[in-house]
């Protein structure tokens, strides 16, 4: 039974929304435990999340000072912010609330859950003290929703949607987090460390829930080049960006007509085989990120040209 | 009258069970089990869509936790009486847009038929399958104070209501788990499968299984709830207008990722004149231009039938007993109530010098628009009316105003909670095509202010779980029963 090509687009989009909220969930937490862990003597700084989600501009409309609080209520609970968790959980919901048909009830009780937690303690999100066991519960509940998900959906084209748009946003966000926060670690050959580093790379593998895998997989004590090829040429670890694009091939492998799409895959992936990473340094590696993020919008661009846009072309 | 409890305070039979346990828990549990309920509606995102204020906003739905209660062998003669009015008013339909023997015969005034908005002259000629044309209908029925049933009206359009039967007992179950178990209440599960397979009935000849669609004008209508939720349990397309197109080969056929796909039945929620631009109203948005042209040519079944609400205005009301003798030979098995048509002079000079104790309703309205209760309006909305009337007569009929039963009711009361009764209506869902098929119970909706008849969602009424009782011997019976045990 073919789906309908404007459900696709709705389940696409559901899926990011909720991979966005989860992935903020777990940037903001890491942020706020990377700066308990500090020393009071360095200084400590909140823009590189607005920097990940690349909403400096529509903050500084909104607010005077960046600081702590306006910086996660803008990215938590700010209805005018349209990447905020609470934007994006609504905005997800309501996805899914016009796609019923084609999901599972018990996926859609677990968005409806979702949303129904956020839409009532989104504010505990903000304050220090309950923020962890906010995010810690917008996490969990996600991963909710992807249990039912991954046990109770047929895998069908719907289901294949919905994989697609969480691995793209998956890919696109660590591609994000690598630029911000690692863009400013890498150290130009033949200067030395700053002694913190260590902390700042634990921190962004942490924020992608990446240290304990990194650890299994490498056998190295964390470290900047080896932090960057396991987020991105990791086959196997689910957030990096390899692993994500072999699960957007997957899954493009069971739709329709998916060869231009795949070609726009395979140029991404040839590009992460060319990268040495032991030569970058921090501009190197933001030139890298900037081809990397524009691939990864072209298979998106594919995806809509392909199967939303003009499907009955084909 | 009271549908649970009898006038000396007892209960009634088949609800015993049900308010001996209201009473066991007291009104403190009660609420608890209420506040589950409504829990449970929130988190299986059971809603409703209104519009207000310029906005759509999908609303929690309301419910009562106390079901109505009505025997298994009282409903099986309404049902009886329900299959037997869609036979008759679908072959009446079907009459019209063919052959009008029934105009011919003088049973039914031709100058009705000319005047009615709802009769689609594009529709002339046209012989759907098995004959029907509504196949999908919402009856209204309420009970007088006489404790006879009446129809209150037909809704052969697009009516709603049923995903919440099935919903509420969902719910029901759940608040109540003790007394499924005890007692056989009739389940009403069943209603989606058996419009499936209506569904697939009305595919064209020739096509083994069929690709279903429900056809929703979309998110912001009112009932956008219910047609997600029977598009889920039939595993049918949701689709809107412009998801669909009409080849040159005059077939349906809908927007996949993978290209056009064939549709084969279409269950539309979209009324008739916003179906097809090519046909109906040019500025339509929410249809799709052709679809008369591919229904016309046998390409796809369409449920229900545009025309079909030709039967279910106001007017037309007042034949239908006429209509099941005339059709079937056979005296109506439920009661219509008395109407007076204003088209007819003597008629209308009734309804205007007795206005004040009669309800007045414009034929065309749904939603409990436009009803005047005579002694409860006001006299410049009295005066208002019978303006109306003499403006539009073909428009208007009036009724004796009926008194509605009631149900016990949690309400808030005394510092907290209370139960009390409250005014109710039943719309059961029937099915018509090859067979009929009639919902056990069907939807009571309540009106939640003391006093109040107006049931409707859209104006502030609640609904209730219907339960239809098997196997419970009524009151002279259990009464003989003991007293030969006494004797013994």
């Amino acid at each position: 039974m073919g789906l309908l090509a404007r459900v696709a687009d709705r389940l696409y989009w559901a899926a990011r929304y909720v991979e966005r909220a989860e992935d903020t969930a777990r940037i903001i937490r890491e942020h706020t435990n990377m700066i308990i862990d500090l020393p009071t003597s360095v200084p400590v700084n909140w823009e590189p999340l607005l920097a990940i989600m690349g909403t400096r501009e529509a903050f500084d409309a909104r607010y005077e000072r960046a600081d702590e609080m306006s910086i996660v209520r803008f990215l938590v609970a700010d209805r005018e912010n349209h990447g905020s968790i609470l934007m994006c959980v609504e905005q997800a919901r309501e996805d899914f609330r016009t796609c019923r048909e084609v999901v599972p009830r018990e996926v859609w009780q677990a968005v409806n859950d979702l949303y129904l937690y956020v839409a009532s303690h989104h504010l505990d999100g903000v304050a220090r003290a309950s923020r962890s066991r906010f995010l810690e519960r917008v996490v969990g509940e996600s991963l909710r929703t992807a249990g039912f998900f991954g046990s109770t959906m047929s895998r069908d084209e719907a289901h294949e949607f919905i994989r697609l748009g969480r691995a793209l946003e998956r890919a696109d966000m660590t591609t994000r987090v690598i630029d911000v926060r690692a863009g400013s670690l890498m150290v130009p050959v033949g200067e030395e460390a700053d002694p913190h580093d260590d902390v700042q790379w634990m921190s962004v593998l942490r924020s992608l829930s990446a240290l304990q895998m990194y650890h299994r997989a490498t056998r190295r004590p964390v470290e900047g080049p080896a932090t960057l090829r396991f987020l991105l040429m990791d086959d196997a670890f689910p957030r990096a960006v390899s692993c994500c694009l072999t699960d957007v091939m997957e899954s493009l492998q069971r739709l329709p007509h998916p060869e231009v799409v795949l070609l726009a895959c395979q140029q991404t992936r040839r590009l992460l085989a060319a990268v040495g990473l032991e030569d970058l340094d921090g501009d190197g590696l933001h030139e890298l990120v900037d081809r990397l993020q524009v691939a990864i919008g072209s298979i998106h661009d594919q995806v809509m040209a392909t199967y939303v846009r003009t499907p009955a072309d084909h | 009258m009271d549908e649970l409890v009898g006038d000396d305070g007892a209960p009634r039979p088949a609800a015993a069970a049900l308010m001996s346990l209201i009473d066991a828990l007291g009104s403190e549990t009660l609420v608890d089990r209420q506040h589950v309920a409504e829990l449970d509606i929130l988190t299986m995102g059971i809603t409703f869509t209104v519009y207000s204020d310029g906005q759509n906003i999908d609303r929690t739905w309301p419910f009562d936790i106390i079901p109505r209660v009505i025997p298994g062998e009282e409903w099986d003669r309404i049902s009886a009486g329900l299959a037997q009015r869609l036979r008759a008013l679908n072959m009446f339909i079907d009459d019209l847009y063919n052959d009008q023997r029934v105009i011919a015969d003088g049973v039914f005034p031709a100058d009705l038929l000319k005047a009615s908005v709802n009769f689609r002259e594009q529709c002339r000629g046209v012989r759907p399958k098995f004959g029907v044309w509504a196949h999908i209908s919402g009856t209204d029925l309420v009970r007088d104070h006489d404790g006879v049933m009446y129809v209150l009206e037909d809704n052969l359009r697009v009516p709603s209501g049923v995903s919440y039967v099935l919903e509420n007992r969902a719910v029901t179950k759940r608040a109540f788990a003790e007394l499924f178990a005890r007692q056989q209440i009739r389940p009403v599960d069943g209603y989606t499968d058996e419009l499936k397979r209506l569904l697939i009935s009305l595919a064209p000849d020739g096509v083994v299984d069929p690709q279903l669609a429900v056809l929703t004008p979309g998110i912001f209508n009112s009932a956008y709830f219910e047609h997600s939720f029977l598009a889920q349990r039939m595993g049918a397309e949701l689709v809107e207008g412009a998801d669909l197109v009409v080849g040159d080969d005059d077939c349906v056929y809908m927007r996949t990722i993978a290209g056009l796909e064939r549709v084969h039945v279409i269950y539309r929620r979209i009324d008739d004149l916003f179906l097809d631009p090519e046909v109906f109203r040019a500025d339509s948005t929410l249809g799709v231009p052709g679809l008369m042209r591919a229904w016309k040519s046998g390409n796809v079944g369409l449920a229900n039938a545009p025309g079909a609400g030709v039967a279910d205005d106001k007017v037309v009301y007042a034949w239908v007993p006429d209509l099941i003798r005339y059709y079937l030979g056979e005296d109506p098995l439920i009661a219509s109530v008395p109407t007076y048509r204003a088209m007819y002079p003597d008629e209308r000079k009734f309804i205007i010098g007795n206005i004040g104790d009669r309800v007045v309703k414009p034929a065309n309205e749904s939603g409990g628009y436009g009803i005047v209760i005579g002694n409860r309006a006001t006299s410049a909305e009295l005066d208002a009316a019978v303006e109306a009337i003499e403006a539009d007569s073909r428009n208007w009929v009036a009724q004796p105003i009926l008194s509605l039963s009631t149900v016990p009711t949690l309400v808030p009361g005394g510092g907290g909670h209370v139960v009390e009764p409250r005014h109710v209506d039943l719309r059961p869902f029937v099915l018509t095509g090859l067979g009929s098929y009639v919902t056990p119970g069907g939807l009571t909706r309540v009106a939640l202010p003391k006093g109040s008849l107006v049931v409707n969602s859209s104006q502030g009424g609640g609904s209730k779980d219907t339960w239809v009782v098997d196997g419970v011997f009524s009151q002279s019976q259990s009464q003989s029963q003991s007293q030969r045990q006494g004797s013994a």
